[in-house]
């Protein structure tokens, strides 16, 4: 049974009195929850709070595994709370009612429907027999020996004590469900199923009825348990349904909190039609295992998509497969356009290469479900994730064309994938997809084409290898802003006051882009400069992730950035991991450590260990891949991070937490859960950061210094020490000043918005 | 504990919207309960069900070319489909407007719009062509022509809500739909855009993006779930206009109803895909949230109404 770690922690003394051997209450909770420790090495924990504990610490709705599939163990009534996560599982019904034909013609059918959709095997997964009254016990047994050979897991429909244990016998080593249990048998089939290891379904005619079954199969001992709605009416079942699972995960009545079964062949009458909409009914709303009378494709196509899209985790990106697709009638001799896995992209530029009627090969290269530039900074969409595409997917050999025509946005990785592709032809494209359709019909790409001498396929000469500029000597001028010279004020690095980040020198802005191509220290130093007088603590420099020059080009911008603004502290951003280090070595620590920015729980935990092998400090990303599900999830990336950077040696402090903030167009209701989670940081005396704008993401210009002022009060309130941010947008800023004065880490005086 | 029932009663509800006149008006929302909830309270209105009916020629499906054999105008396949048992409203649908296609002049289209208005006795609503600046203006004509009817027009958008608020809502007291993509945020947006124009929410229905069983439903299941906790929860006025759902526009173009039976043998009769198709679509956006949804065949249409009489 999973434990929930911050359930366990409300219920601990919480004093950090370290005598269970933990740093904190909360990491002791957390390690409870994970299994590691049992609660009663807390030496203070009350009595009550540990009565309450099992209770309060179980899981709304129980989990279990039938053939293979998880049943039940849902926390939440609608997706976009959190997600569902076991899918409705169908069954064809096959009676001892139903003469042989019948019942040899339906179990023939079953296995028909059977085909993949979007990397999901379709098909029947169970197969239910049902008795009636009126056959004999051993004609049932022979008809479950006759459906066991279909090889599914099966749900024996019985509600008679000798024929289920008939059923039992024939059934042998395949896994079933014993449905049958009533209010007048209860007793009897929970012995039969327990003697199996098999659920049990339980039905009463009445919700009340039935709540009292469940009670008193617990009572015994049974808690594996599979509640039918029942037959008596559509309407019935459907409330039933509905109100089962919200007893269950809003009232938290685990008498309620089990999976559901329900029978649509009966509660339909024969229609098949209406059984269909019945199944797409309780697919939606609360179905955990669906009986019907027979699966067809025309059944099933819509309600294995539906199904499909209604258990897609919201918190996921949405994904594309990595692949080859061809366009318009495309083939081996048509030119190939490269982007990334975002669904969102996909389809856009999808759609416009569609538009352009021109036959073109759509190449998909896996970038984690990221856009295209933010796979770029983040080091998801390089020279080298395309020319490992190239090869996975054999492009060389699939495809004759050699024209590869790469966002225009990342015209910057040409250089570098013409390098590791030298067979090709890589052409720049447009920036939007929009403009796609010109730049294929006009033939525009064909500019773009170099000429090359006529490859024969034997060994030719090598291509020569792409110069990379040498990095110009540091200069140092006076930067104005305002007309008044800019200079960066000594700061004490133990400071109490709220660290802004400011994020203008980042790589997707394409004049900064430019200028790092190029080594153009002027608008680097504008931007640098601008947010030094705006009250700037750090700056953050985001190099991308610059593959053929990254140390030459971070030493080059750290000491270009810190010569010209008497040592101004700077956070490091790159995922090139020899560009940060190579950063570090030439970094004046005067005002403060170099932060290393960032790394995270999943595949950039190593840059904890660049950290501490550099004493630096570190963002620390509470996720892993993707978006942390909820507090408990973040909290347990927190002390991951923690306990590596402390078996490190480094300082608790160095670490900076970041919940990672959430646009609030489309995560509006995951905003508190943020905010919450600094106050665990906080609450263990860690410090935090983190990209505070991204909540007013998409939002008109305007409002954004107004949402973006709001939250970062908040979040200073719950104890949040940093953020990474505009320190041009002067509402925020003020704001800033305003909570530091609030909080007491600076002393008020008339003028504190001018300090 | 013995389990005791908790009714869910919300303290708002949905707003009501009429549309047609007489005794074949029909009325959209006005529940106080999540959608289908009946054992919660007492529905007001159960969710309604209209035929869409296109000025273009039915796409091959022996079914619907038997049902309009012979129906040769608008006029005449609308009154076919009114005549249907279980169609709450008539939804007409100018395809053959779209500028980039036909490019079916607004006169011609405020003609047939007269002759439907003249055949059929229901609520009509008036779908366009999905040319923002086509509908602007074939909404406005419409609208004028049927003046007194009652009518909605089929939608109003970001782009386009300026002139079909005014045109159609304002000048004719005709009802509007908003429509924005699956985007709860725009769908706020645009209702609060419209309201400020002087048009009273009571006047407006949402149509909130739809999309067929399988092809990114979940935004269309989680837009309609959220829209409708946020009017009956939180007491968004904004957000308490029914929603409307075009299904069949939806679900009769994907591959499922339109493959022919030599592309996917073991598939079966595309009439029955299609059918299927449009009727557990039409089902999920119904327990959803949906007030209405609009549908294209008769076979789908009356396994609908029977899951509704069914279940409320």
């Amino acid at each position: 049974m999973a434990l929930k770690g911050l359930d366990i922690f409300k219920l601990t003394p919480k004093t950090n009195c370290k005598d269970c051997g933990n740093p904190t209450c909360m990491a002791f909770a957390m390690k409870v929850a994970s299994g590691a420790l049992s609660i009663e090495k807390c030496p203070h924990m009350s009595p009550e709070a540990l009565a309450t504990l099992s209770e309060a610490t179980a899981p709304p709705m129980k989990s279990f595994q039938f053939g293979g599939f998880p049943l039940g163990g849902e926390t939440v009534l609608s997706r976009h709370e959190k997600t569902f996560v076991s899918k409705p599982r169908y069954a064809v019904i096959v009676s001892d009612r139903m003469d042989e034909a019948k019942q040899d013609a339906i179990l023939a059918g079953v296995p028909q429907v059977d085909y993949e959709r979007i990397n999901e095997r379709m098909y029947v997964e169970y197969v239910a027999v049902n008795h009636c009254h009126e056959q004999t016990a051993a004609a049932y047994a022979a008809l479950v020996g006759k459906a066991k050979a279909l090889g599914r897991p099966m749900i024996l429909g019985c509600t008679d004590v000798e024929a289920a244990k008939a059923a039992v016998e024939a059934a042998g080593d395949c896994e079933f469900i014993l449905n049958g249990a009533t209010p007048d048998n209860y007793e009897a089939m929970s012995a039969i199923a327990a003697a199996s290891k098999a659920l049990l379904g339980v039905r009463a005619d009445s919700l009340e009825a039935l709540h009292t079954v469940v009670e008193k199969l617990e009572a015994a001992g049974n808690k594996n348990l599979i509640l039918d709605v029942g037959t008596s009416s559509i309407k019935d079942a459907y409330a039933n349904a509905v109100q089962i699972r919200r007893a269950a995960l809003k009232d938290g009545d685990r008498s309620f909190g089990y999976p559901s079964i329900v029978n649509v062949a009966a509660l339909s009458g024969g229609d098949q039609r209406l059984e269909a909409a019945l199944m797409s009914l309780f697919t939606c709303k609360y179905g955990s295992i669906i009986l019907c009378s027979g699966m067809s494709y025309a059944k099933a196509l819509p309600l294995y998509g539906l199904r499909q899209n209604i258990f897609t985790d919201p918190q996921k990106p949405m994904k594309v497969a990595p692949g080859i697709y061809p366009l318009n009638g495309a083939d081996e001799n048509s030119p190939c356009c490269l982007t990334v896995d975002f669904a969102l992209t996909y389809f856009l530029v999808s759609g416009e290469l569609e538009r352009s009627k021109m036959p073109i090969n759509l190449l998909i290269t896996d970038a984690s479900g990221m856009s295209v530039l933010t796979a770029w900074a983040a080091g998801k969409f390089s020279s080298s994730s395309v020319k490992k595409f190239m090869d996975e997917f054999d492009v060389e050999n699939k495809i004759k064309s050699r024209v590869l025509i790469i966002p225009g946005k990342v015209a910057v990785m040409k250089g570098e994938i013409q390098d590791k592709l030298p067979g090709w032809n890589v052409v720049v494209g447009t920036t939007e997809a929009v403009q796609m359709v010109k730049f294929l019909r006009d033939e525009e790409w064909k500019k773009g084409i170099v000429e090359k001498p006529a490859a024969t396929g034997s060994a030719e000469t090598p291509e020569p290898k792409r110069t990379v500029i040498p990095a110009p000597p540091i200069v140092v001028k006076e930067v104005l802003v305002d007309d008044k010279p800019v200079s960066y004020k000594h700061r004490d690095p133990n400071s109490q006051q709220f660290v802004t980040i400011g994020e203008r020198i980042h790589c997707i802005s394409p004049s900064i882009r430019r200028a790092m191509e190029t080594y153009d220290e002027g608008p680097i130093l504008k931007r640098a400069a601008e947010q030094i007088a705006a009250g700037a603590t750090y700056l953050d420099v985001n190099i991308g992730p610059a593959e053929s020059n990254g140390p030459e080009l971070m030493k080059w911008a750290v000491q270009l950035l810190q010569q010209n603004f008497n040592n101004v502290p700077l956070a490091l951003d790159t995922v090139n991991k020899a560009a940060i280090e190579a950063g570090i070595s030439v970094y004046n620590r005067t005002n403060g450590k170099p932060i290393v920015n960032s790394a995270d729980a999943g595949s950039r935990i190593d840059n904890i260990n660049l950290a501490a092998a550099n004493d630096a400090i570190v963002i620390a990303l509470c996720s892993a891949d993707g978006i942390a599900k909820d507090n408990e999830e973040r909290m347990m990336h927190c002390h991951n991070m923690l306990e590596r950077g402390l078996a490190l040696g480094m300082e608790s402090t160095d670490l900076w937490f970041d919940p990672l903030f959430l646009v609030v167009k489309g995560m509006q209701d995951k905003q508190m859960d943020v905010l919450n989670a600094i106050k665990l940081f906080a609450d263990e005396g860690l410090k935090s950061t983190g990209g505070l704008s991204n909540n007013s993401n998409g939002m008109p210009k305007q409002l954004r210094p107004i949402m973006d002022s709001a939250m970062v009060a908040m979040a200073m309130m719950q104890g949040l020490t940093s953020a990474i941010v505009n320190p041009c947008d002067l509402r925020l800023m003020e704001t800033i000043k305003s909570c530091d004065v609030i909080k007491n880490h600076t002393l008020y005086a008339d003028s504190y918005l001018e300090l | 504990m013995p389990f005791v029932k908790k009714p869910q009663v919300c303290s708002a509800a949905i707003n009501e919207l009429t549309l047609g006149t007489g005794d074949k008006a029909t009325v959209l929302g006005g529940q106080n309960v999540f959608n289908l909830y009946a054992f919660d309270a007492p529905i007001a209105n159960r969710p309604k069900i209209g035929i869409d009916v296109s000025d273009a020629p039915e796409q091959p499906c022996p079914g619907l070319e038997a049902f309009y054999a012979g129906a040769g105008t608008l006029a005449e396949k609308a009154a076919r489909a009114a005549a249907l048992e279980h169609v709450d409203f008539v939804c007409i649908r100018f395809d053959l407007a779209d500028p980039n296609g036909a490019n079916k002049s607004v006169a011609d289209c405020v003609a047939d719009a007269k002759a439907v208005a003249d055949a059929v006795d229901k609520p009509i609503v008036v779908a366009g062509c999905k040319n923002a600046e086509k509908d602007a203006e074939l909404f406005a004509k419409v609208s004028e022509a049927l003046q007194g009817r009652n009518i909605l027009v089929l939608s109003a958008k970001e782009e386009n809500y300026k002139g079909i608020a005014a045109g159609a809502g304002l000048a004719y007291g005709q009802k509007v739909g908003a429509e924005s993509a699956v985007d709860i945020n725009l769908a706020k947006q645009l209702n609060v855009l419209i309201t400020q124009m002087g048009l009273q929410g009571q006047n407006i229905a949402m149509n909130i993006g739809s999309a067929a069983a399988g092809y990114g439903f979940e935004y269309v299941a989680s837009t309609l779930e959220r829209v409708k906790a946020a009017a009956l929860t939180q007491n968004d006025t904004t957000l308490q206009m029914p929603i409307i759902t075009p299904v069949g526009v939806e679900t009769w173009g994907v591959k499922e109803s339109t493959a022919p039976v030599s592309d996917a043998p073991e598939w079966g009769d595309p009439e029955e895909r299609g059918i299927d198709m449009e009727v557990e679509t039409a089902t999920a956006c119904l327990a959803y949230g949906s007030d209405a949804v609009i549908l294209r065949h008769p076979a789908s249409i009356e396994t609908v109404s029977q899951l509704l009489a069914a279940l409320l």
